[in-house]
């Protein structure tokens, strides 16, 4: 840590993925990927909510299977959609948790989970800034310094309220969000400084490939790099393809299974599901190394063991039409970039379901054969190029890295709805962000007083078949004729690709605008705010129940030692009816802890402690004679506790049993 | 910064090269770039856009040889906006047939 002043906050870079996630920080001159506090350089993007606490990331999914129901993944599948939403509709029944309607207009989804006995509800963006916070405080206590600014990385794919839910997020976990990136490109700079390293800066002109494919979402980005600019040409996918899907195919195949052995049906037992989907996880892992896996689980519904053979074929075969569909976003991103296949020099391989053999083969075939570039780290290369864009954008990189310019595309054409329900596209897919275009219009019917400008997102001619991302109505237009009236509609995209639109009346000069983000289910500054409390409330809430756990753990420790203590001293040290005094409160001591334990707190804990001490003094009080002795088995025994060097031990509520005793010696 | 002429904007000849056209957009680009100017971030974004514009046409040679004959004109109407449909010199009028409903 380098403790200069100028250096007291930094930005950090943050893949916020479906699955995983992972932060890196631009420091000294290189990126480093932060391993969280169980060591890990990815964290599950997991959340739950126990009777006593809300865990987060690698802990929350450790309890899963024993909590199912207030365990909740995949947010950044329902982020910036509608409840209604068919694609919602159907990951829902795949869920243990229980999302809902807001009931509103505007169709959001919440997340009902139970949590010290109360029904709560929150959004996916709350959700994902939880993430987030569990990101932040492991760049924090990497770095010793606060962090306060990221950057936010979304699937290229990501529409305009997608990539705004995203942002807010952010906010709400007390972020300023720097930029929103796109995954590929980011994987992109990770790679470009990977090559940079090693052969110099590349003065020639190169077009790469990168296939992001990861847990949830799905992008195919073309970039050309030349002399550390990075400029996407074209940028496809599907932002609801990955390696979830595959391990629903591999569960939905062990349940067809299960059913034909057993004549019972699980899908209605939360637990067995998510037993048997980390086990189905765990065997798609392995069948990109290994050619076949067994998938057991132990009792898996109504006493029934379950076990089934899966080789790699099989789960190609179950999942291959999810694969070959993966190659169309390939080809239309070839197209839109206006380049021949063999213009590619690399393909970038990122996200974990790239190491899928097959999902390799399919893209290599494509390619006619060509090599795959695999040199940098598929889970953390978007990470790493987050982390580089923050520190351009921050100004906190080396030159070299300042040096460099990104240059990001809008993913989808954006445009109003015309006569007849057309869509006039404004900004084609694929311009290079930040842009602005603007068209004149002007009224249908005579002396029409008011346009309504509906704004839409998508490739299709109708603007039903698009995406309703607002509207908005310009009024007080002069009365004149049809067609007389001039008027000024403009689109801008910021850095972000975040969409604002403006309508001018060209003669009475009137405006009226939108940020399309305020319409469509998007939260208000004032949810935003509101939200920012309950995250301050919960970190509170999360120190306490920390400090709770804490003197639980100590409280253990103590037993345990107590436990050992009574076991060394002999029958000539202790007479018999002070040992059953003392395990009969050892014992009573466990009782408590197993039951009334499991709600209590700090000052309960701390108090059960301080019994058991008394009890422990009162007995090694009567004890004078071998003390000396006593003290340094204790140290013998405990190596690794905390131990006073002259031997004994300090209790953790601060009293040293010395003092109780008068001096052996 | 000139924002009539493409070429100007880019400062390059009207019989350069498209490698010479890129290569000119490269470095305006890296100029204006609002993530570049972060105390002249209007200015640099209203530029880059004028620069990302004008690399738009000509890089593209159906819309760079529109854009020689006729002008932003050519163009229908104004920015460098051309859509499929649109695209031949009759697009300004047809833009102006778009009704709001």
């Amino acid at each position: 840590m380098s403790p200069s002043p100028e250096e007291k906050s930094y930005a950090v870079g943050i893949d916020l993925g479906t699955t995983y996630s992972c932060v890196g920080v631009y420091k000294d001159g290189e990126v480093q990927i932060i391993a969280n506090d169980q060591g890990n350089r990815t964290t599950l993007s997991y959340v739950a909510w126990t009777e006593q606490e809300r865990l987060l990331g690698d802990a929350a999914k450790n309890q899963v299977a024993s909590n199912p129901t207030n365990t909740v993944f995949d947010a950044k599948r329902l982020i910036g959609r509608r409840f209604d939403d068919p694609i919602v509709q159907a990951d829902l029944k795949l869920w243990p948790f229980k999302v809902v309607s807001d009931g509103s207009k505007d169709d959001k989804p919440l997340i009902e989970v139970f949590y010290q006995g109360v029904e709560k509800r929150f959004h996916p963006e709350e959700i994902s800034s939880m993430i987030l916070t569990k990101m932040k405080q492991t760049g924090e206590a990497y770095l010793g310094h606060r962090v306060r600014e990221a950057v936010i990385t979304v699937p290229a794919y990501f529409n305009d309220a997608q990539r705004q839910a995203t942002k807010d997020a952010g906010e709400i976990a007390g972020l300023r969000v720097l930029r929103i990136v796109n995954e590929p490109t980011a994987a992109a700079i990770a790679y470009g400084l990977d090559k940079s390293d090693k052969s110099g800066v590349a003065e020639k002109e190169t077009h790469i490939l990168v296939f992001d494919m990861g847990g949830g979402t799905f992008d195919v980005s073309v970039l050309a790099i030349q002399d550390s600019v990075f400029e996407v040409k074209a940028t496809a996918g599907d932002p609801h393809l990955g390696g979830e899907d595959f391990d629903n195919r591999i569960l939905s195949h062990c349940i067809a299974d299960f059913r034909r052995k057993h004549q019972s049906d699980p899908t209605r037992n939360q637990r067995a599901l998510r037993r048997l989907r980390t086990q189905c996880e765990r065997a798609k892992r392995l069948l990109s190394t290994q050619t076949s896996v067994t998938i057991e689980v132990d009792s898996l519904h109504e006493g029934n063991d379950f076990s089934i053979r899966l080789s790699r074929a099989k789960f190609e075969e179950l999942c291959i039409d999810y694969f070959k569909k993966a190659m169309e976003p390939v080809e239309q991103c070839l197209k839109d970039s206006n380049l021949p296949q063999k213009a590619i020099t690399d393909i970038v391989m990122v996200g974990g379901s790239t190491r899928i053999p097959k999902v390799q083969e399919l893209i290599k075939a494509f390619f006619n054969g060509k090599e795959l570039c695999k040199s940098i780290n598929p889970d953390e290369a978007v990470a790493y190029g987050a982390a580089v864009q923050a520190a351009i954008v921050s100004g906190q990189g080396s030159e070299d890295v300042q040096n460099m310019l990104l240059l990001d595309v809008a993913p989808l054409s954006l445009g109003i709805e015309t006569a007849g329900g057309m869509m006039q596209v404004l900004i084609e897919r694929n311009s290079t962000v930040p842009t602005s275009k603007s068209q004149d219009f002007t009224t249908f019917e005579d002396y029409q007083d008011h346009v309504d400008i509906s704004v839409y997102e998508g490739e299709r001619a109708m603007v039903k078949d698009n995406n309703f991302l607002g509207k908005f109505t310009l009024k007080d237009i002069p009365k004149s004729l049809r067609g007389v009236p001039k008027i000024q509609v403009t689109f801008t995209i910021d850095t972000n690709g975040i969409l604002q639109v403006r309508a001018e009346d060209a003669k009475s000069q009137k405006r009226s605008e939108i940020q399309i983000a305020n319409e469509k289910g998007r939260l208000t500054q004032n949810d935003i705010q509101k939200m920012l409390q309950e995250a301050e409330k919960y970190k509170g809430e999360d120190e306490i129940s920390k400090g709770d756990m804490l003197a639980k753990e100590e409280l253990k420790v103590y037993m345990q030692r107590f436990e050992k203590g009574i076991q060394d001293l002999d029958d000539t040290k202790l007479q018999r009816e002070d040992r059953e005094r003392l395990e009969g409160k050892l014992a009573d001591a466990y009782k408590w802890l197993e039951n009334d334990g499991l709600k209590a707190g700090k000052p309960e804990f701390d108090g059960k402690q301080k019994e058991l001490q008394a009890v422990m003094n009162t007995v090694m009080l009567k004890i004078n004679r071998s003390q000396t002795e006593f003290w340094d088995q204790q140290v013998v025994h405990h190596e690794g506790e905390k131990t006073i060097d002259k031997g004994g031990f300090i209790l953790h509520c601060g009293v040293d049993i010395r003092d109780l005793i008068e001096d052996p010696q | 910064m000139a924002s009539g002429d493409y070429y100007a904007v880019l400062g390059v000849a009207r019989d350069a090269s498209d490698a010479e056209i890129k290569k000119a957009y490269r470095k305006e680009a890296l100029k204006w770039h609002p993530d570049k100017n972060p105390d002249n971030k209007e200015e640099a974004e209203k530029n880059f856009k004028a620069v990302a514009e004008a690399y738009e046409v000509l890089s593209s040679p159906d819309k760079r040889a529109m854009y020689d004959r006729g002008g932003k004109d050519a163009l229908n109407g104004g920015g460098g906006y051309s859509h499929a449909d649109f695209g031949d010199i009759n697009s300004a009028f047809n833009i102006f047939e778009q009704f709001f409903g």
